[in-house]
């Protein structure tokens, strides 16, 4: 089959591009700096100056390595960014934001990184949504308006409000008439699969140690997302005791207090019986803690829970131990020596941002 | 590949009335062929500018993507796309209702009059297809000989020279060439002369060279093409490139006019009896969104639209007007006090801070000066020996707007590496004389006066 041009062409940029991500994806496995960028399909990335430079009018008064604004009206999506952060770039450096899906970005990572695609378990299919442009709704972009639905709507509410002339037919939709084609979602089976981030926040996880996990955990999301189209994602933070919480205060909590990490074990096997049976998903517990529990009882009571019950219903459970200044990293030794041997779980150091990438290779290399 | 279609019976006969129509109404262009392609046919056509056969760049692919992503989205659309050709080439989208196919085949002849009567294009080549056509087969077989790369990179550096031009050199070559054509008398006798010019040992130079380009020029890349030490098919790309921008000035300097004509007439014609009683209401629903505006933004379709009508209530000539101006002197020449204090755009400058700035002139002139040189900043080259050592030095005429000065710094290491002796560019910034300084490598910012 033949490419056409203009899709050799579109390749030609898209190489570019995955050109400059790569270079910069090491950097972007220790920094926080995509993190707030991911929307539901695609992530923006800034790039340098994938523009060619021209003579043009432009402000030159933000000045230093920061990206301007040099907004060519013709260039919609050339939107230049801000780049905070790195003005080690030097002078000429204008940043680009780039639209990159998810899957690619993911690709990218699994290139780098040499991580196997994972074989989803074969067992029963569930179902996801696709999107189809199938809808009305009462709000949406003017491009998408549907004209005859807001117009019907307009000469319906002037004929009923009386102020409707038929010698003198004058319609204005007001903005309440106004009616959009929109996407409706149809249902499609797929694989599924459910992460469970489980992070100790007691008194010992640092900023440090939760910017670490936030990074990691944002990368692990874009991978398995690439791998199962209907993922979901549940959180649960623990000191002595466990609950669930939003993705926000995930990364925002800080409780202090003990830690007893077999609450969040127990949280998470009751979530797997009840809303998440083995038969129906890929599950993927990852817990991050700085190793520091509350006693040897309750690391004897995680072994058997894991041992007896989470173990034989996930694909995987991974245990990433970020190092604190207070942690004793003590549990990690204990998984290490209670479980040796066990195919489905794997322990990691992240001792430090630069651990992030490792730590990622270990627990997502297996290809499960 | 991309594929088009004929039309169908009903659009064959739409076309036609509609032609007809607009001849008679004394509009006059070449033959018009209309051709129906799928929405991201369109999208990949309009991304290489038009033209169905480009060389390969990257840049037409990032287009294409905007392009596409943007109608994944549903957030643009493309109506239509005309090519100025002999014949012209115009696209019609297959989604596109009846109704918006009659719009977009009035509005393509009110393109189609301007660019054959307009005198900004009288000097472009009307057989653009067939030779970009040409530059593409001989770009790829260059990349097949010298490698991709390297000649990728060699063409994205003198792509971004290519806004240094002289926008309104070719008229006036064109009209001198006509002069003279028509002093040597018939054609037969041109003929002659012009194969015994060929023949002529002496000449042979010359034509491949061309004449040797005089300095001061705002033709910098005309004359870097000339005078570099180049390789056969660096220059030739060169050529290239610069012939193609020059094709599109015309389209960049009259962008208000065109549009604003080519609504005029789309109106005129369709409410003059071509609708369907049905279609009227989605016309008017079509129209008003492309001749929409937020405040404070110009829209050239409503802006360009808005003008022609102020031109005919003041009774002028429009015909005379749209064969004679380019956007800056034709806004120049019809903006006056009534159009402004009508017109939303200039709502700003009856403000009373608008007042205190000098009100609607300042706000005109401000319009007339972006509008000039084509949108683009105003180099020229003014010495190609300066100090003596053989060094370009590139004046840029500063109206008030500074250059970025970033992007001229990679500009101008370009042009050094061509010219392979430092180049300067004497420019302003926020009031300040700079003087940008290359050797190729790197840039140097002098702060004294310019020479």
């Amino acid at each position: 089959m033949s490419l056409s041009r203009i899709e050799r062409d579109r390749n030609r940029f898209r190489d570019i591009v995955r050109g400059r991500l790569r270079e910069d994806l090491r950097r972007y496995l220790s920094t926080s700096e995509l993190l707030g960028r991911r929307g539901e399909r695609a992530i923006s990335i800034p790039v340098p100056q994938i523009e060619l430079p021209r003579l043009r009018f432009g402000d030159n008064n933000a000045g230093g390595g920061s990206g301007q604004a040099a907004g060519e009206a013709a260039q919609g999506e050339a939107r230049a960014g801000q780049g905070g952060g790195q003005a080690g770039e030097g002078e000429g450096s204008h940043l680009y934001e780039v639209e990159v899906e998810l899957e690619e970005l993911a690709r990218m990572l699994g290139e780098e990184l040499e991580l196997p695609s994972i074989e989803a378990r074969g067992r029963s299919q569930l179902v996801t949504e696709t999107l189809r442009w199938r809808g009305i709704a009462n709000q949406g972009p003017a491009s998408l308006r549907h004209f005859r639905r807001t117009w019907r709507n307009a000469l319906r509410r002037e004929i009923a409000s009386g102020s409707y002339d038929p010698h003198a037919p004058r319609i204005t939709p007001l903005h309440e008439d106004e009616r959009f084609r929109f996407c409706k979602p149809q249902s499609r089976p797929q694989s599924s699969a459910v992460i469970f981030h489980i992070m100790d926040v007691s008194g010992s996880m640092g900023r440090e140690q939760k910017e670490i996990v936030r990074i990691k955990a944002f990368w692990i999301d874009t991978w398995l997302r690439s791998q199962y189209k209907n993922l979901e994602v549940v959180y649960i933070v623990h000191d002595a005791v466990a609950k669930e919480v939003d993705q926000d205060s995930f990364f925002h909590l800080r409780e202090s207090g003990g830690t007893k990490i077999s609450s969040a074990y127990e949280l998470c096997l009751q979530k797997i019986r009840e809303q998440y049976p083995p038969e129906d998903w890929n599950i993927y517990p990852f817990h991050y803690s700085d190793g520091d529990n509350w006693s040897a009882r309750d690391t004897e009571r995680c072994i058997g829970l894991l041992r007896e019950e989470l173990i034989p219903r996930v694909n995987q459970f991974c245990y990433g131990q970020v190092k604190s200044a207070y942690g004793s990293g003590q549990f990690k030794k204990d998984l290490d020596g209670a479980l040796p041997g066990t195919d489905r779980l794997v322990t990691a150091n992240v001792n430090d941002r630069d651990g992030i990438r490792e730590a990622i290779r270990a627990f997502l290399g297996r290809g499960r | 590949m991309i594929t088009t279609h004929p039309l169908d019976e009903g659009l064959r006969t739409d076309a036609a009335r509609i032609e007809a129509a607009a001849r008679a109404r004394g509009l006059s262009f070449f033959e018009l062929v209309f051709e129906m392609v799928e929405p991201s046919a369109v999208n990949a056509l309009c991304a290489l500018g038009g033209f169905p056969l480009r060389y390969p760049s990257w840049r037409f692919g990032m287009e294409y993507d905007r392009l596409e992503k943007g109608r994944h989205y549903g957030l643009s659309k493309i109506y239509e796309l005309v090519i100025n050709n002999d014949p012209v080439h115009a696209y019609l989208v297959s989604t596109n209702s009846r109704m918006e196919q009659k719009l977009v085949m009035a509005h393509v002849c009110g393109h189609a009059d301007f660019f054959a009567n307009n005198a900004w294009f009288a000097p472009t080549d009307r057989h653009m297809l067939g030779r970009m056509a040409e530059h593409a087969a001989w770009v790829r077989d260059c990349m097949e000989r010298h490698g991709q790369e390297p000649v990728e990179r060699f063409l994205d550096s003198i792509l971004s020279l290519d806004t240094l031009l002289d926008p309104f050199a070719p008229l006036s070559e064109h009209l001198q060439a006509r002069a003279r054509d028509e002093e040597r008398g018939s054609a037969v006798e041109r003929a002659r002369r012009s194969l015994d010019a060929a023949m002529a040992p002496e000449n042979s130079e010359r034509r491949t060279r061309g004449a040797r380009p005089r300095v001061p020029s705002h033709d910098v890349l005309g004359f870097l093409g000339q005078r570099c030490e180049l390789e056969d098919w660096q220059r030739e790309l060169i050529r290239i490139v610069r012939a193609e921008a020059l094709y599109f000035v015309p389209q960049r300097m009259t962008k208000i006019m065109n549009e604003g004509w080519a609504c005029l007439w789309h109106s005129r014609l369709l409410t003059g009896g071509l609708l369907e009683a049905s279609e009227i209401v989605d016309f008017a629903d079509c129209h008003s969104g492309a001749t929409a505006t937020r405040p404070g933004q110009l829209n050239p379709y409503q802006f360009g639209l808005d003008l022609w009508r102020h031109a005919e209530r003041r009774q002028l000539d429009l015909f005379r007007l749209r064969r004679a101006h380019h956007d800056a002197s034709w806004v120049d020449e019809l903006v006056d006090e009534e159009f402004a204090a009508r017109h939303p755009l200039f709502a700003p400058a009856f403000t009373p801070e608008g007042q205190a700035q000098g009100g609607w002139k300042t706000l005109k002139d401000r319009i007339v000066r972006d509008l000039a040189w084509a949108g683009t900043p105003r180099i020229e080259l003014v010495d190609d020996n300066h100090k003596g050592a053989g060094e370009l030095l590139l004046q840029h005429h500063h109206d008030g707007r500074d250059l970025e000065l970033a992007a001229a710094a990679e500009v101008l290491k370009s042009i050094a590496g061509l010219w392979q002796r430092r180049v300067h560019l004497a420019t302003q910034e926020q009031g300040q004389h700079r003087v940008l300084s290359s050797d190729g490598s790197e840039v140097r910012v002098e702060r004294e006066a310019a020479a």
